[in-house]
Order: C-alpha cells, then structure tokens, then sequence
C-alpha cells in the first residue's frame, strides 16, 4: 500500500474555515496539473458509553471512534488514541457494535471530496462535514506517494511535494496552511511498511487537532 | 443468523465418527484448535449486560482472530417446529490487539476455553460446518499449554450453517437432515438440550472401523 499524509487545515487566528478554502485547494491542486479521477468518501464515528451511572464516566474511554476509509471498503477501524489502540475488522463489526448495545455511535462526520492524479502521487481534498449537515467543520488532504510502502523511505519524497504544494498554495493567499502532524506509529504497534491502520491513527489524531483548534478558538 | 444443532460423544468413538464423516462430506477435513475468550461487559457498561467472545484460531501459522456475537434464539410455534436452532450470528475479522481493545472499553474475561479436534465444511443445499472437539479449560489466564479437558472422555460435536431470514427454514431442514445421517453415533439437538450419548454408539462405531466405513448403517 503507498505510503499516506494526511493533512489538515489550520485556519489562521480569527479565520474559519469554509467551502471556499476546499474550492480554492482544488483548484490548486488543478493548477499544478493535478487530473481529477472521481468522488471520495471516509466515514466517521464517535462512540460513547451507554452508562447505568454517569458518574463513572471516566472509566471509559472518551475517544473511541471507528472510521471507515476510503481505500478499505470491506474494513472498518476503531482507534482509542489515548491507550495507543488501533483495531482492523470486517465491516459487520459495527452490527455486533450495535448488538451489544455497549457504546453508541453519537457523532458522525463524513470526509468527502474530490481525487487527483499527479505523476506518482495521488491527491485528495475534501471538507469534513457531520453526517446531516452541510455545515463545513474542516478541510483534509491526503497525499499518497504510489510508488512506495515504507514510511521512511518515502519522507524525504513527501516533504519535497509538500514543499511545492505548500509553494503552489501561498500564491491564493489563504488564511490558512495544511498541517501534517508526525506520528510515531510504533506506539500503535505499527511498523515501517505503510498499512490502512496507519491511516486510521493519522484521521484520529487529525480529528484530534481539529476538535483542539476549535476549542483554542472558542477559548 | 445461523442454524446450530449440538451433540456429545464418547472420545473413543471419534473416530468412528471422523470416518463417517469423511465418507458423507467429500471433503479434507480441517484441524480444529481455536482459543475462545468469552468477554461480558462490566457492571456499569450497557443498560444490559451484553456478551461477545474472540476466537483466536491457533491453528494458522500467524494466529487469526475473529470476533462473534451470538444472540437469542428464535422462539415461538414456529420455532418449537424446527428441529434445530435458529438464532442471530455475528461474525467479524479482527486484528490481534482487539482483546486489548475489548478490555479498554470495559469488558472483562469471563471464561476461556481451547477447542481442540477437528472440522469439515462442505455445501449441502446449505454450506455446513461440522466441528468434533474437546472442550478444554485453562488452570491460569490465557494458559493454553496447560489445559486440561472439562468432561474426560467425551467431546462436543457441533453443527452449524449459516441462515438469513429468508432462508432459515431450507438451512434448518439441510442441517436436520444431514443430523440423520449421524444418528448412529451422535444424537444432535438444539444446544443447552442435551439428549446424552447414543446407546448404541460401541456397536455402530465398531461396524464403522471393522471395514473402513464401507458398511452402511
């Protein structure tokens, strides 16, 4: 599998971010001769436990989501990121989810956008917007380098790209940038060679961030 | 959803029975050891108690685990009507560190067992799935090389075959039939009614190796 950033914008302080910065990264994208291939989609949920006793809350883990990718139609991931967990399953694992009546699904947000080619990398854009409405709460991009499984081996490649994106970028003048965060994917228990896992742990602490910038701001 | 029959049987009469079931299956028959670690939610998790067990097949060089959620059974006249169980099934592919997970999110270990013995799957109007094994249960947590049988001396045959609501009734009427063709050396019902041993099992099991299983009975 190529080797995968996924990135997200960081609107500048004071700034929101809105349909227009995914309209003006598209085009971006278009600029530098991306040619676009199609739609695409990621699913996401947040779960919470169905409780007898609020008060013991904090037995629980707050930040238990299942993503479904893209890539992996047939899969779906949960991540609890603050005990470094990631699960690869069959997709009827949310059924059994639901049978169990455990933990409940309470926030769901849809990653959707549009897919580019470029030489040897594949770009996509896309808004991140919860499931019943068109109100735009992010924007990601990932950026996957074809030819290349190992992270370390791809790096210096992607910075390189991200250097020329980030170049193509500043002559729209947004009030923004597209962040990569680094993850050290060992404390996952995921090794060199790139996987989907990977990929679900890079959405989880893109959420992560995202849901930080929102609470700076309104802080 | 899936429709279950189970049965107990003499160890000594296993092989009898393998080789009856080798000549009505047409098919290799599989190694059979899988761990099965069976998780319940703990004490303030869920407005009900809830179940789910991981299998871990240890019989592949890179052991693969499953993940199941077996429901309540059918119940009713209809269900009274059929011979077998039909209850909700769940399955799902899992990537090793979901115990781990399952322990995160507030279930505890509430048994253990190692499954050993063989299966064989095979198409019969409906795809089947027969497992002969010994249940074993572990003196420590996770101590798979220390287990020892439940019952000496008996093993549990189990036959399943997956359903849809639709189809339930040709699944369950394939599983019952092809239970009689057992008969002879292991009486199948619905799990958690146990009708014992077959009686007669020493002599059909005899008949069975005397002459490779040529004999029909």
């Amino acid at each position: 599998m190529p080797v995968k950033w996924v990135l997200h914008w960081q609107p500048n302080q004071g700034s929101t971010v809105s349909s227009q910065i995914l309209n003006e990264a598209s085009q971006c994208v278009e600029s530098i001769n991306g040619v676009k291939e199609g739609r695409w989609k990621a699913t996401l949920n947040y779960y919470k436990p169905i409780l007898k006793d609020q008060a013991n809350q904090s037995e629980f883990p707050r930040d238990f989501l299942g993503i479904s990718l893209a890539d992996e139609p047939d899969k779906y991931y949960f991540i609890i990121r603050s005990q470094r967990i990631v699960v690869e399953a069959d997709t009827n694992i949310q059924s059994i989810m639901e049978k169990l009546q455990s933990y409940k699904s309470k926030v769901a947000l849809y990653f959707e956008g549009f897919q580019y080619q470029l030489g040897d990398f594949r770009l996509r854009v896309g808004k991140v917007v919860p499931t019943h409405s068109e109100n735009v709460r992010g924007i990601v991009m990932e950026v996957d380098y074809l030819p290349i499984s190992s992270i370390k081996t791809a790096n210096k490649l992607m910075e390189e790209f991200m250097e020329i994106w980030h170049e193509a970028l500043a002559k729209r003048s947004l009030p923004g940038k597209f962040v990569n965060i680094d993850i050290n994917f060992e404390e996952y228990g995921l090794g060199d060679i790139y996987t989907p896992q990977h990929t679900a742990v890079r959405y989880a602490l893109v959420m992560a961030h995202m849901i930080a910038t929102v609470q700076a701001v309104r802080g | 959803m899936e429709c279950v029959v189970q049965g107990i049987i003499e160890t000594q009469h296993v092989e009898a029975l393998e080789i009856l079931l080798q000549g009505l299956c047409g098919v290799q028959r599989e190694r059979l050891r899988v761990h099965e670690l069976c998780l319940k939610s703990g004490p303030n998790l869920g407005v009900v108690t809830s179940d789910v067990r991981l299998l871990c097949d240890l019989d592949q060089p890179d052991p693969t685990w499953t993940v199941k959620h077996v429901g309540g059974a059918m119940r009713g006249a209809g269900a009274d009507q059929i011979s077998v169980m039909v209850r909700t099934m769940i399955e799902s592919k899992v990537s090793k560190n979901s115990l781990r997970m399952f322990y995160a999110l507030g279930y505890k270990l509430d048994h253990e067992l190692l499954k050993v013995g063989f299966a064989f799957h095979f198409q019969r109007t409906a795809h089947i799935s027969v497992s002969v094994s010994s249940v074993n249960k572990m003196p420590k947590v996770h101590a798979i090389d220390e287990a020892v049988p439940v019952t000496h001396g008996m093993q549990i045959v189990d036959v399943t075959a997956p359903a849809t609501p639709e189809n339930y009734s040709e699944v369950a009427a394939a599983v019952s039939s092809f239970c009689e063709f057992l008969a002879p050396l292991v009486h199948l019902s619905k799990p958690f009614i146990s009708t014992g041993v077959v009686p007669t099992a020493a002599a059909a099991a005899a008949s069975l190796m005397s002459d490779g299983g040529g004999t029909t009975l």
